[in-house]
C-alpha cells in the first residue's frame, strides 16, 4: 500500500476532459494505457483526479474526501488506494 | 485491477452513452477542420475545384490562429474532431497541429489521400496515435488510379502510405468515391480492404464543385447504376433494407430548410476560418477571424438551422427524405439554391426505396 506522504501528478501522456457531466480520461501517448478503450471517472474518482496535482499528498487527498463525500475513512482510503493503483496500471500517475 | 472509480468502456459504448446523454440538446461534440485547401494530387473528381491550387488569395489559418480554435472548441465541449482536406499532410505544420489537437484530449481522425505518408510520419502517428485514420484510394490499378489523380507514380506512394501504417498498426479504413472512371474497380478496392483486414465503404453520390460548377457531372454514376453497386453489396443491401423498414416517413419539422441533425452536434470550419452548419452546406458561414466560435455556435449556426422552408418546397414534404442525399447543401451546389431538387438524388432515392423497402410497407 502507499505511503501517506506519497505526492503524485497527473501524467502528461493522458488527458482529462470534462464533457456535460461526463469525466474521462483520453490516453494520447503509444506508451499509455489501452488506446482503444476510454476511461470514464465516477464522480468520486473525478474528485481525486482533481486533487492529484503534483502538490498534494495521499494524505491530504484522503482528508478532503472524508469531508468531501462525507465517507468513513477507512472506506475513503480503500477508494483511494485503488483509484491509485489503478492510475499507476494505466501510467496516468507519476509518482513525484 | 480493475477499480470501480475508472471504469473502462470501448468508445463506441461511450459515444453511444453521450449522444444519449445531449439528446436534443445543442452541444458541438464533433467537429471537422479543413487544414487547407491545397492537395498534392488533381482529382478529376475534386468537389474544391480551383481552390485546390492555392490561389485564391485568400490567407489559411496560421498555427496560432488554429491553436486558438482547438482551445476554443474543446472549451465548448467538442471531443471529436476530423482534420481533413485538402491533403492536411500538405501543410508542413501538420504534425504540429495534430499533436495541439492530441494534447486539448480531442479524438482525432484523420482523412488523407496517404501519398505524403513517411516512415517518420507513420512512426510518428504510432506514438501519437489517432482515433482513425481514412485513406481514400481512387482504384484499384495504377492505370484507373492516376486517371482519376491526374499524378504519376501517386498510386505506388498511397500503396506505400497504407502499408507504412498498417505495418505499425494504426486504425486505418479504406474508402472511395465511385464515379464512372472506377466503378469497375469498386469491388477489387473492396477485396483488396477485406485482405488488409481494415474496413471499406464507398460513396457513389458525387456531389457538385463548391464553386457552382458543374464539370463533375460527366463523372457521375447513373441513379441506375448506384442502385446496381447497392445490390451487389450484401451487407450494404442489408443495411439499405433495415433501414427502409425504420426511418422512412416525413421529417417531423418540414417546415425547416434544415431536416437533417447539422448544427446540433456538428459543426465544420474550412482553411480560412469560415464556420459552417456542415462541410456540404457553406452558402452561410460565420467568420471565426471576426467573433469567437461560441458566438458562432450558439449565435449564428441556430440562425442557419432555422430557416423556413418555402411553402413550394417539396422534398421536406417527401416520406423518402431520410433515405434521400438531399438537403441544402447539396441543392445548394447544384443548382444554386437550397430547396431546389436535385433530381439525380431524387431519382436514387426512389430506386432504393423501390429495391429495399419491405413489402408490408408499400402503400
Amino acid at each position: 500500500m502507499s505511503s501517506s506522504q506519497e505526492i503524485y501528478r497527473q501524467d502528461d501522456s493522458i488527458v482529462s476532459r470534462r464533457i456535460e457531466d461526463e469525466v474521462i480520461l483520453v490516453p494520447i501517448r503509444q506508451n499509455v494505457a489501452d488506446l482503444g478503450s476510454i476511461y470514464t471517472l465516477t464522480e468520486v474518482g473525478a474528485y481525486i483526479w482533481e486533487q492529484m496535482d503534483g502538490q498534494r499528498t495521499t494524505a491530504e487527498i484522503l482528508a478532503l474526501m472524508v469531508a468531501q463525500f462525507e465517507v468513513a475513512e477507512e472506506e475513503a482510503q480503500k477508494d483511494l488506494m485503488e483509484f491509485i493503483q489503478r492510475l499507476s496500471s494505466i501510467q496516468a500517475i507519476t509518482r513525484v | 485491477m480493475e477499480c470501480s472509480h475508472i471504469p473502462k468502456i470501448s468508445y463506441g459504448e461511450f459515444g453511444k452513452r453521450l449522444r444519449e446523454k445531449i439528446a436534443g440538446k445543442r452541444v458541438p461534440i464533433s467537429g471537422s477542420l479543413e487544414l487547407t485547401f491545397r492537395c498534392n494530387l488533381r482529382c478529376v473528381h475534386c468537389y474544391l475545384g480551383d481552390a485546390r491550387f492555392g490561389i485564391s488569395g485568400k490567407e489559411e489559418l496560421s498555427y496560432g490562429e488554429i491553436c486558438d480554435l482547438l482551445d476554443q472548441i474543446v472549451d465548448e465541449g467538442c471531443l471529436w474532431l476530423l482534420l481533413t482536406g485538402g491533403e492536411p499532410l500538405f501543410r508542413p505544420d501538420f504534425l504540429d497541429i495534430y499533436t495541439y489537437a492530441k494534447r486539448k484530449g480531442l479524438l482525432v481522425t484523420l482523412f488523407t489521400n496517404g501519398t505524403l505518408i513517411t516512415p517518420q510520419i507513420a512512426d510518428y502517428l504510432r506514438e501519437w496515435r489517432p482515433f482513425r485514420i481514412e485513406i481514400t484510394l481512387y482504384g484499384r490499378t495504377k492505370e484507373t488510379y492516376e486517371r482519376v489523380t491526374g499524378v504519376p507514380g501517386s498510386y505506388e506512394r498511397c500503396i506505400r502510405g497504407i502499408e507504412l501504417l498498417l505495418e505499425r498498426g494504426l486504425p486505418l479504413r479504406l474508402k472511395t468515391m465511385a464515379m464512372t472512371l472506377n466503378k469497375h474497380e469498386i469491388w477489387a478496392m473492396k477485396e483488396y480492404a477485406e485482405e488488409l483486414g481494415v474496413g471499406f465503404r464507398f460513396d457513389p453520390l458525387l456531389n457538385a464543385e463548391l464553386d457552382g460548377s458543374r464539370d463533375l457531372m460527366g463523372l457521375r454514376l447513373a441513379p441506375e447504376e448506384v442502385l446496381e453497386l447497392d445490390l451487389a453489396d450484401a451487407e450494404r443491401a442489408d443495411v439499405l433494407r433495415e433501414f427502409c423498414g425504420r426511418a422512412l416517413g416525413p421529417p417531423s419539422s418540414p417546415e425547416y430548410v434544415y431536416v437533417c441533425g447539422a448544427g446540433m452536434r456538428t459543426f465544420h470550419v474550412d482553411p480560412y476560418g469560415m464556420l459552417s452548419i456542415c462541410i456540404i452546406s457553406r452558402s452561410r458561414s460565420y467568420d471565426l477571424c471576426r467573433g469567437s466560435f461560441r458566438e458562432g455556435w450558439q449565435e449564428f449556426i441556430p440562425r442557419v438551422r432555422h430557416q423556413r422552408s418555402g411553402e413550394d418546397y417539396e422534398c421536406n414534404q417527401c416520406e423518402l427524405i431520410s433515405l434521400c442525399g438531399q438537403c441544402p447543401g447539396w441543392a445548394q451546389l447544384e443548382h444554386g439554391d437550397q430547396e431546389t431538387r436535385v433530381d439525380f438524388l431524387c431519382r436514387v432515392a426512389h430506386l432504393r426505396a423501390e429495391a429495399f423497402r419491405p413489402p408490408e410497407l408499400i402503400a
